[in-house]
C-alpha cells in the first residue's frame, strides 16, 4: 500500500453535509447557549433537521452512521469537527458520555450487556466520576470510599467536573476499596441516576467558557449500589475490597477510556479555531482595501499559516485514529493528537480576534466565545503536560521515573 | 547615566498602586464586570490618585507624573483589575492631552473641573484598527479656511463615547501629515456612536467601548494647541497612552503569575507540590522571564516618550505594545493551565486575566511585529 492522505468521496461529503447543517441550524443558537448556559429548548427540533443520522442523547431509536472505507474512528473525527464547526453546544445534547466506554473496557461480559450496548443501540448519555476537589491528573489520589457492605457497595465522597453528571442516565465512579492498599484498590461502579445517597450538588458550574456543557459537582453519601455494580464484578478472589489485578485496575480503565477520545478533543479545538479562522478570513477580505499593502501581504501569510497548523492538527488526530481503528496500539499517538491540536488552536483564534482589531473581541462575533470554550480543551480529559509525560515515556523507553 | 531603579516617588507610586489594586480593585473586579461600569466608590477612590484626571497643581490637581511613573502607577492598579485600570486611563486621557498639548485657555477651560468632578469621565478616539499606528491615521482634521475645520473618519474601542467631556480625537493634518486632535463636547452633532456589544465584551467590561464615526466642522478653539500646534507634543502624549495599555497587560500578566504560582505551591500531585514538576514551573519560569523583558521595554519606551521627538519612537511605542500584548496573553493562557479544571471556573480569577489580556492584545495590534506562530 502506498501512503495516502485522502479521505473517500463519501466520507467528505458526508462530512461537508453535517458541516454546512451545523453552520446553518446550530450556528444560530451558539450566543444563547453562552449567556443561558443551555442548548435552546427546542434543541430536539433543531437535531431532527440534520439530514444525516445523528441521533440525540436519549433518543430510544438512533439511526446508525453509514460505514466508511475509513474506519468508524476516522469516521467520528470528521463528524465531530463537521458537527462543532457550527458551535459545540450541539455535543451536549447529542454526546453519549463516556461512562460506558469505561464499562466496555473493564466490564464483565454480563455488565457490557448490561450497562454499554443499551447506550451505543439505543441512545443514551453515560458520565465520569473520577477528579475531586483535592485531585485532577493525579489519579492515585481518589478519596471517595467503596465499602462492602453485605451484597451492596456503599460510596462516600465528592466528585467534580463530571460531564453530564447531573442528566446522565448513570455514572461511573472511581472509589477506593482499601485506602490502605494504594492506587490499585481504586475501583470503577456504575451508579445509576435517581440512587439514593447520591445526590447532584451543583448542576453546572460557572465556567469560562463551554457554558452549555453540564459539568456538574456530586456527591456521594452512604450511597448504596449493588455489588455487581463493579466494574469487572465476578464474584471471584480478584474482587474488591482491595488490589485489582492490574489488568482490571480502576485507573487504568479510566485512562484507557480517556485515551480513545483524546483525538476527538482535539478535532473540537479545529471546529472552533477554523471556525474562527473562516469567519475572520470573509471580514479581512472584506476590509481589504483598509489594510496598507504591506500589512495586507501579512495578513494573508498569518492567514495561510493558521490553515496549515490546523491541516497538521487534523494529520496527527488522523493517525492516531486510525491505528485505533485497525486495533493498533496507539496511546502515543492519541497522547500526540491531544497535546498537539488544542493549544494551537487557542492561538489561532487569538490571532484572529487581534486581526480583526478591537471589534474582533466583541460579543457581536462569535470568536471571543471560542477563545473562551476552547481553553478547556488543553484542561479536561488530561491535561497538555500529562499528555506529555505519557509521550516522554514512549520517548524514553520507559526508562524515565516521572510519575 | 545609565540607570535602572526608579526613582523614590516612582516606587512609593508603585506601592501606592498595588496596595489599592489588592484592597479595592480586586474585589471590585467582577461587580465591574456585571454591570459593565466600575462601582461609583471604587471611582472615587482611583480618583483620588489623580489617574483619573492628570492635572498640574495650578489646575487643581496633583502633578501630572512623568510617563514612567504613570506607567508603573497603572501595572500597579493592573494587578487588582487591568479593566478598572485602563478605564481609569483612558478617562484621564482627555485631562492628560489638554493639560500636555492644550493652549492656557483650554487648561482652565478644562482641568479645573475634570480635576474635581470626581465622577466626571474623559476619554480620547485614538484607534483605528488594521494595524495603523498614529502616523498612518486616517481621520482627518482638516483646515477649511477662514477658521472652520473638517473633522472626519471612524475610531475603534473609543471609551466613555458617550460622556466624556470633553472627547478628544487624534487624526491626521493632511496639510502637514502630523499628527492633531480636536476637543469635541458630548453634545456635538456629526458624532455617530454606535451600539456597545449587547452581551459584553470578551474582557473589557469595565469600561464602555464604541465604534464611533465623526463628520463634523469645529472652530479654532477646539483645536487642541490651536492652530499652531506643535505636533511634538501630541505624538509623546499619544505615545504615553499607547503604552498604558501595555502596562495593563504586564501588570494583568505579572499577577496571574504570583497567584498560578501560589497555587502551584499548594496544591499537590504525585506527592508533591505542583510547583515542584517543571513542566508546571517552566510555564511560569518562561513567563516571569519575558514580563522581565516586556517590563524593560515598556520602561524604555516611556522614558523616550519623555525625551522629546526623536526619531523611531512610534516604532519603538509599536513593538512595546504588541509584546506585551503577546506576552500577557500568552502568560495568562499559561496561568490558567497551571490550575487545570480550577482555572477554568470563575471561582478564580486567572479566567477573568486571560480574558482581560486577549481583549487588551486586540486594541493596538500590528501584524508587522510577529508573525503567527504555532504552539508546537
Amino acid at each position: 500500500m502506498t501512503v495516502s492522505f485522502e479521505l473517500s468521496d463519501d466520507l467528505v461529503g458526508y462530512g461537508r453535509e453535517i458541516r454546512d447543517w451545523s453552520v446553518e441550524a446550530v450556528r444560530p443558537y451558539a450566543r444563547y447557549a453562552d449567556v443561558h448556559h443551555a442548548a435552546p429548548d427546542h434543541w430536539r427540533q433543531i437535531v431532527e433537521t440534520c439530514p444525516v443520522a445523528i441521533g440525540t442523547h436519549d433518543r430510544r431509536q438512533v439511526k446508525r452512521q453509514p460505514a466508511f472505507a475509513e474506519g468508524k474512528w476516522v469516521r467520528d473525527l470528521v463528524v465531530t469537527e463537521s458537527l462543532t464547526y457550527g458551535d459545540h453546544w450541539i455535543s451536549n445534547v447529542i454526546g453519549a458520555g463516556i461512562g460506558h466506554l469505561v464499562v466496555k473496557l473493564m466490564g464483565t461480559p454480563e455488565q457490557i450487556d448490561k450497562w454499554y450496548r443499551p447506550i451505543v443501540d439505543n441512545g443514551g448519555q453515560t458520565a465520569f466520576g473520577l477528579t475531586e476537589p483535592q485531585f485532577g491528573s493525579d489519579t492515585s489520589m481518589v478519596e471517595t470510599t467503596a465499602t462492602r457492605d453485605g451484597d451492596t457497595w456503599v460510596l462516600n465522597g465528592t466528585k467534580m467536573y463530571c460531564t453530564y453528571g447531573g442528566q446522565a442516565d448513570y455514572v461511573v465512579v472511581f472509589a477506593s476499596t482499601d485506602k490502605a492498599a494504594g492506587p490499585a484498590a481504586i475501583r470503577a461502579f456504575v451508579v445509576p441516576k435517581g440512587t439514593s445517597g447520591f445526590h447532584v450538588a451543583k448542576f453546572n458550574e460557572d465556567k469560562l467558557g463551554i457554558r452549555s456543557w453540564t459539568t456538574s459537582e456530586l456527591l456521594f453519601e452512604d450511597c448504596a449500589i449493588p455489588v455487581e455494580n463493579q466494574l469487572g464484578w465476578t464474584g471471584g478472589d480478584g474482587d474488591g475490597p482491595g488490589p485489582a489485578p492490574r489488568t482490571r485496575s480502576g485507573r487504568s480503565g479510566a485512562l484507557g477510556a480517556l485515551a480513545q477520545n483524546k483525538p476527538n478533543i482535539s478535532a473540537t479545538g479545529i471546529a472552533m479555531a477554523q471556525a474562527s479562522l473562516d469567519i475572520a478570513t470573509d471580514l479581512l477580505q472584506e476590509q481589504r482595501q483598509s489594510f496598507a499593502p504591506h500589512r495586507w501581504s501579512l495578513v494573508e501569510s498569518d492567514l495561510e499559516n493558521m490553515n496549515a497548523a490546523l491541516g497538521r492538527a487534523r494529520l496527527v488526530n488522523f493517525r492516531a485514529q486510525w491505528l485505533q481503528d485497525l486495533q493498533r496500539a496507539n496511546k502515543t499517538e492519541a497522547s500526540v493528537a491531544k497535546a498537539y491540536g488544542p493549544p494551537t488552536c487557542e492561538r489561532v483564534i487569538r490571532r484572529c480576534m487581534q486581526l480583526l482589531g478591537p471589534d474582533g473581541a466583541s460579543t457581536d462575533l462569535l470568536l471571543e466565545k471560542w477563545y473562551r470554550d476552547v481553553k478547556i480543551l488543553d484542561i479536561f480529559e488530561g491535561s497538555g503536560q500529562v499528555q506529555r509525560i505519557i509521550v516522554g515515556r514512549a520517548v524514553f523507553g520507559g526508562a524515565d521515573r516521572v510519575a | 547615566m545609565f540607570e535602572l531603579d526608579l526613582s523614590e516617588e516612582q516606587i512609593a507610586v508603585r506601592d501606592l498602586s498595588r496596595d489599592l489594586a489588592t484592597r479595592v480593585l480586586a474585589g471590585a473586579a467582577r461587580d465591574a464586570e456585571t454591570n459593565r461600569r466600575v462601582p461609583d466608590e471604587v471611582w472615587r477612590q482611583v480618583f483620588e490618585t489623580g489617574l483619573t484626571a492628570p492635572a498640574s497643581e495650578d489646575h487643581g490637581g496633583g502633578g501630572i507624573p512623568d510617563t514612567l511613573t504613570h506607567l508603573v502607577a497603572l501595572e500597579g492598579l493592573a494587578t487588582g483589575d487591568p479593566g478598572i485600570a485602563i478605564a481609569a486611563m483612558w478617562s484621564g486621557g482627555s485631562a492628560l492631552l489638554v493639560g500636555l498639548c492644550g493652549t492656557a485657555a483650554q487648561q482652565y477651560a478644562y482641568l479645573p473641573r475634570l480635576a474635581s468632578d470626581r465622577q466626571g469621565r474623559g476619554g480620547v478616539a485614538l484607534y483605528e484598527g488594521f494595524g495603523r499606528a498614529p502616523s498612518e491615521y486616517q481621520t482627518r482634521i482638516e483646515h477649511l479656511g477662514s477658521g472652520t475645520w473638517q473633522v472626519a473618519g471612524t475610531k475603534v474601542a473609543v471609551p466613555f463615547a458617550a460622556e466624556a467631556d470633553p472627547l478628544v480625537l487624534v487624526g491626521t493634518d493632511p496639510t502637514t501629515g502630523e499628527l492633531r486632535a480636536a476637543l469635541i463636547p458630548p453634545d456635538a452633532g456629526g458624532v455617530a456612536i454606535g451600539p456597545r456589544p449587547e452581551h459584553g465584551h470578551l474582557g473589557l467590561d469595565a469600561v464602555p467601548l464604541h465604534t464611533v464615526t465623526f463628520d463634523l466642522t469645529i472652530g479654532p478653539g477646539q483645536l487642541l494647541g490651536g492652530p499652531g500646534a506643535a505636533a511634538g507634543l501630541l505624538v509623546g502624549a499619544v505615545g504615553r497612552l499607547r503604552l498604558s495599555v501595555a502596562a495593563a497587560a504586564i501588570g494583568c500578566a505579572a499577577r496571574s503569575v504570583e497567584y498560578a504560582a501560589a497555587y502551584a505551591n499548594e496544591r499537590i500531585a504525585f506527592g508533591k507540590p505542583l510547583a515542584a514538576f517543571q513542566g508546571v514551573s517552566f510555564l511560569l519560569a518562561d513567563a516571569a522571564i519575558q514580563i522581565e523583558a516586556c517590563r524593560l521595554d515598556l520602561w524604555r519606551a516611556g522614558v523616550r516618550v519623555d525625551a522629546g521627538p526623536i526619531g523611531g519612537l512610534e516604532r519603538a511605542v509599536s513593538h512595546a505594545v504588541n509584546y506585551a500584548g503577546s506576552v500577557a496573553a500568552s502568560v495568562t493562557r499559561d496561568a490558567v493551565q497551571v490550575l487545570g479544571g480550577h482555572g477554568f471556573m470563575r471561582d478564580h480569577p486567572v479566567e477573568r486575566w486571560y480574558r482581560a489580556a486577549a481583549a487588551l492584545s486586540t486594541i493596538d495590534f500590528d501584524p508587522t511585529y510577529a508573525a503567527f506562530a504555532p504552539a508546537l
